[in-house]
């Protein structure tokens, strides 16, 4: 992997830059460690992170490695378009949550994580489902954050990547361990600052070094037409699409953003997260400008790697004080959002495994804490393992993304609609993945009434999509008119068609077949919910806690504390 | 041609800059609340 055209760092700086780095981040949470820290805290802070320490975590969180990568390398394949086909896309997908996180907020005040949400709404099988797919995508995030860090060491310095696996990962677990999430947003603000900075920096410096804009514009002869149109159908159908199926999964299925819509003080939800959808979009979108300035220069990414290119391109034109900055800001990106996946996968294994399944109501705040630490330290250890034998997620990260598209639908319809049912949850979501494994890995050939009948539910799919995301912003009426235009316009132009596109088909099967199991059961159900419960039965760990914000928030129920409940 | 390719290119690291100052100015704030309410900024 090493190369001799990559600026190379000596072993003992890049020792150095790790040690200033994991070392000046486990200094910060010093500052805001306790000696008796609490589960609550552990796992949502105090309910009351401020605006500026939300929006930084959420941006920071959600800015990984594998962002700036794949943001180049959409810029160096589809040419003009393809970093915002990547960044923007991405941005959205916080953008589009924060409506129905202010509902999961209003509905469970006191919840550390959407599973309590919805054990309190259907009961354990529906929420096991919801935690399942939580901590398979934080496993995998893990992984692949550290497989980054070994790669990006046993590229720029004679250091192996396995020894750039095994520092990130035990810096990461060092500075989390002791604070949980508490320590993750801190260091979250401080990673993100760095990242900014250096990202403000490092664009223009490397535009300005390879000549400006005068070069790029007299570059565009060496892209092809597609690379040159900035509404090219080549990078919407092949960039753009499946980024915007995944909008709503990857929000609902991410407890990282869950657990941030839990932290943040309710009244600063909104603006959090808009802001963090700015950032998330310029960082990621400017550095993906690096792989079209890369493909305007006629740069050949180096082994065939696209990962190479930015650092190729910083190698190329900057100092190498410039390289030490990529590192640090490919180390932060990575580190930020590997605390956060550590910090999730604690608070799914306290809340939703121990408090909710094992303690049943009557967990010991301190027990879970244990919980949540040994959690830590086994993810690690598995995200080391996984990202050092350098194994084949593939498969994993195939059902990971049909299980999250499948519960879209029965998560957001649980937290408003007072008919869908646990049974109508648990056999959408299985149903669903049934029928997305028939598309994906073509049991069955899509041909004449299977092509047609899978179209038809993809169709229900993009529908439902659409559906969902305006109706987060204006309302019902406008939710249904809309999804309903898209579900039209997707069998006029979709049938016959989408079946060529496998990976899409069976994406948007996934949502269909969810929604349309969900809204037959549930219609056929005459139980009806009341939503008022979900807050008393989702309360705080700590009982002194719990009062604590009792007192402080007046017009809504005052949770109990769990300890004590039923 | 020239301009806008510059200004397509130059403008997402102006809006970070623009995110970090909000940011930034946000968090002091933030703090400034957290030391007046005698509690931990997180």
């Amino acid at each position: 992997m090493n190369s001799a055209s990559l600026h190379q760092f000596s072993t003992l700086t890049v020792i150095l830059l790790m040690i200033a780095f994991y070392g000046g981040t486990y200094l910060l949470t010093l500052s805001i460690r306790k000696k008796k820290e609490d589960a609550d805290a552990f796992m949502v802070s105090n309910h009351r992170v401020g605006f500026g320490i939300g929006a930084a975590s959420m941006t920071a969180t959600w800015i990984w490695a594998a962002s700036f990568y794949a943001a180049a390398t959409s810029g160096y394949t589809y040419g003009v378009s393809g970093p915002i086909h990547y960044g923007l896309w991405g941005a959205l997908m916080i953008l589009f949550i924060y409506p129905f996180g202010r509902r999961f907020r209003r509905l469970a005040p006191n919840a550390h994580t959407l599973g309590e949400l919805i054990h309190a709404r259907h009961g354990s099988s529906s929420q096991l489902i919801l935690a399942l797919s939580n901590l398979l995508g934080s496993i995998i995030s893990l992984m692949v954050n550290f497989t980054a860090a070994g790669a990006l060491v046993s590229v720029l310095s004679p250091l192996s990547f396995q020894a750039g696996v095994i520092i990130a990962g035990v810096g990461v677990l060092l500075y989390t361990l002791w604070s949980g999430f508490r320590a993750s947003v801190m260091t979250d603000f401080a990673q993100l600052v760095a990242l900014m900075a250096i990202a403000v920096v490092i664009i223009p410096a490397v535009f300005f070094a390879m000549g400006g804009p005068t070069e790029l514009v007299a570059g565009l002869d060496n892209l092809t037409a597609e690379q040159a149109n900035f509404f090219s159908m080549d990078a919407i159908l092949n960039q753009g699409a499946p980024f915007f199926v995944a909008v709503l999964a990857y929000a609902i299925g991410n407890q990282t953003i869950s657990q941030r819509l839990f932290a943040v003080n309710e009244d600063h939800i909104k603006p959090t997260f808009l802001t963090a959808t700015v950032g998330y979009g310029a960082i990621v979108i400017g550095l993906g400008m690096i792989g079209l300035m890369a493909l305007t220069l006629g740069v050949e990414p180096l082994n065939g790697d696209m990962n190479n290119l930015i650092p190729q391109m910083v190698s190329s034109y900057l100092p190498p004080v410039f390289i030490a900055a990529f590192f640090i800001l490919v180390i932060g990106s990575l580190s930020s959002t590997a605390d956060s996946d550590l910090s999730a996968l604690s608070a799914i294994m306290m809340a939703d495994v121990y408090g909710k399944n094992i303690a049943r109501g009557k967990a010991d705040p301190r027990r879970m804490l244990l919980v949540g630490r040994i959690t830590m330290i086994v993810a690690t250890a598995i995200g080391i393992v996984f990202a050092s034998f350098s194994l084949d997620i593939l498969v994993m990260l195939v059902f990971v993304g049909a299980l999250w598209g499948a519960i879209v639908f029965p998560v957001i319809a649980s937290c408003f609609c007072n008919r869908v049912t646990n049974a109508a949850f648990t056999t959408s979501v299985l149903v669903a993945m049934v029928t997305f494994c028939v598309a994906r890995f073509e049991w069955l050939p899509m041909t004449g009434v299977a092509g047609l009948g899978f179209e038809f539910l993809a169709s229900i799919g993009g529908g439902i999509i659409i559906a969902l995301m305006v109706f987060g912003f204006l309302g019902r009426v406008a939710g249904a008119i809309a999804g309903l235009a898209a579900f039209v316009a997707m069998l006029v132009f979709a049938t016959g068609f989408l079946r060529e596109y496998t990976v899409l088909l069976a994406s948007l099967t996934a949502y269909g077949t969810s929604t349309l199991v969900c809204v037959v059961m549930s219609l056929a159900s005459r139980e009806r919910f009341d939503f008022d419960t979900i807050a008393e039965r989702v309360g705080n760990y700590d009982a002194a806690e719990a009062v604590t914000v009792a007192d402080e928030r007046p017009p809504k129920p005052a949770p109990a504390g769990l300890a004590t409940q039923r | 041609m020239t301009l806008l390719f510059g200004f397509y290119v130059l403008i997402w690291p102006a809006l970070t800059l623009g995110v970090l100052l909000l940011i930034c100015r946000a968090v002091a704030r933030d703090r400034r609340e957290a030391k007046k309410d005698h509690r931990t900024l997180v």
